[in-house]
């Protein structure tokens, strides 16, 4: 048992390796689709959900706020995606979204531009300066989303367990190699390993109700489970009656798998 | 068979991924025997040719070109250890030393500062944390900058290596189980057609040094 994460620039061959692990493993396999779920789940569009994971926000981004519930409605379905331990994840910041987490293979996948162009132009039969526009725009848009969200650059190399350059590798050749590293003692899904999986699943859920109600969602809290225990932390306004801290403890007790909600929140005067 | 590069920066790790890969595939591992014989070939001393492939090169070694000799003589001595077709070679500038021989599988290693720092207070009990960290990142940073003077690309950049692993998360023996595998596939597992290859590059490597030499440095 093992999760893996696939990033990769457009038309790099993703698709095609995490088919390759799946079928290999025999892993269930999980791409954009997560993006339909999450649409359904919020009843939008999954352009709409779309549109958020790839437009790259500006510095006054008038959508931040919705951007950041698709952003945690998607990991909150990842999470649940975990369940059992095997997982081959191609959709979008899997490196981002599955931080932290132990066994899981963060791989990125690079090939040259000129390979991608060729496979695009193909594949749509866009011409050839088309196509290098089209994969450089997505390639800067990708960029800068990993960059205004998490302050990380798509292509730093520790945010990854392992880059793969694809210029003179074939996918096959990928693939088995991966395997093998797959099937080493730190990428192996222990009774531990899936208990922390299900701590990140109900901290993801509770993160999700927290972001989905509208007092609570511009807060900039942290959720951290154990056991049942969720711990919310960061920073909320400190009002006269009360309400902001019973409504963050009352929407995290209404999520499943929660046993006990602990506060660690420094509370601010609004109006100083 | 297979010819291998490890690059990283210092304290990464790249020695003992190197030394469990020859174990592991049975191929010779080098680093500094090719500056010493690069060093006979020019009739130098091994710490001037290091330096020369180390530190990066000012204006006075743009004029002269004296610096291209020591490269090629590092070349040359890399390119007739290759022949033969098994090679593990995690000395300097491997990745751009045999840029122009093709299936050859360059694996670029990272290790987190904390790591790297550890690696050498473990070895030097008297140097600080804060001493060691100022250590690695000079030398990071003078590695860099001679790849960017001489080869005009970024050190990091993923690009220019088939393969880079982080060894904050992969141990070392999973490393080397991973890059044995690739090794042994094609295009990197040594063939006919590759042997022919290597020895051609090997005699155009020593050729363009008997004519640098020749002509005088």
């Amino acid at each position: 048992m093992a999760i893996v994460s696939i990033c990769r620039g457009s038309k790099s061959g993703g698709q095609a390796l995490a088919e390759c692990l799946a079928d290999y493993l025999d892993y269930p396999l999980l791409g954009r689709e997560i993006l339909q779920t999450t649409a359904t789940a919020f009843g939008v569009s999954e352009e709409e959900v779309t549109h958020h994971f790839h437009r790259s926000p500006t510095v006054w981004d008038r959508h931040a706020a919705i951007r950041r519930v698709y952003v945690v409605a998607v990991q909150a379905t990842l999470a649940e995606h975990l369940s059992t331990g095997n997982l081959v994840y191609h959709g979008l910041a899997g490196q981002v979204l599955l931080r932290g987490l132990p066994s899981v293979m963060r791989i990125r996948l690079i090939a040259p531009v000129e390979m991608r162009v060729r496979v695009l132009m193909e594949s749509d039969g866009m011409t050839r300066s088309a196509a290098d526009q089209h994969i450089r725009t997505v390639d800067a848009a990708r960029a800068r989303w990993v960059k205004m969200m998490y302050g990380e650059h798509i292509e730093d190399p520790t945010l990854y367990d392992m880059v793969i350059n694809v210029a003179t590798m074939s996918i096959p050749t990928a693939c088995d190699f991966i395997a093998v590293g797959l099937q080493q003692p730190e990428f192996a899904v222990t009774d531990d390993v899936l208990s922390q999986f299900g701590d990140f699943r109900v901290a993801c859920r509770v993160k999700l109700a927290l972001v989905s109600e509208s007092e609570t969602r511009g807060l900039p809290l942290e959720v951290k489970a154990h056991a049942g225990v969720v711990t919310v932390s960061g920073s909320a306004p400190m009002l006269a009656t009360g309400e902001t801290g019973d409504r963050i403890a009352a929407i995290a007790r209404g999520v499943r798998g929660v046993k006990e909600v602990r506060l660690k929140v420094q509370w601010f005067d609004p109006y100083p | 068979m297979a010819i291998i590069t490890i690059s990283r920066g210092t304290k990464s790790g790249g020695r003992a991924v190197a030394e469990c890969l020859a174990k592991g595939l049975g191929y010779p591992c080098v680093a500094r025997e090719v500056l010493q014989e690069a060093a006979e070939a020019l009739g130098a001393s091994e710490a001037k040719v290091r330096e020369k492939l180390t530190t990066p090169p000012g204006p006075w070694d743009v004029i002269t070109r004296e610096r291209h000799a020591y490269v090629v003589a590092v070349q040359s001595a890399l390119a007739s250890r290759c022949v033969g077709g098994n090679l593990i070679y995690h000395g300097l500038a491997g990745q751009f030393l045999l840029r122009d021989l093709q299936g050859v599988l360059r694996v670029r290693l990272v290790a987190p500062m904390p790591l790297r720092v550890q690696a050498i207070v473990g070895l030097h009990a008297h140097t600080t944390h804060e001493a060691a960290e100022r250590f690695i990142r000079k030398l990071d940073r003078e590695r860099r900058r001679w790849v960017r003077r001489m080869y005009g690309v970024d050190l990091t950049d993923t690009s220019l290596y088939e393969l880079t692993i982080n060894l904050e998360s992969i141990a070392l023996e999973t490393a080397c189980l991973m890059i044995g595998t690739l090794a042994r596939r094609p295009p990197y597992e040594t063939t006919d057609a590759m042997l022919a290859r290597i020895d051609e590059f090997a005699t155009t490597s020593r050729r363009h040094l008997q004519a640098i030499a020749g002509g005088g440095r």
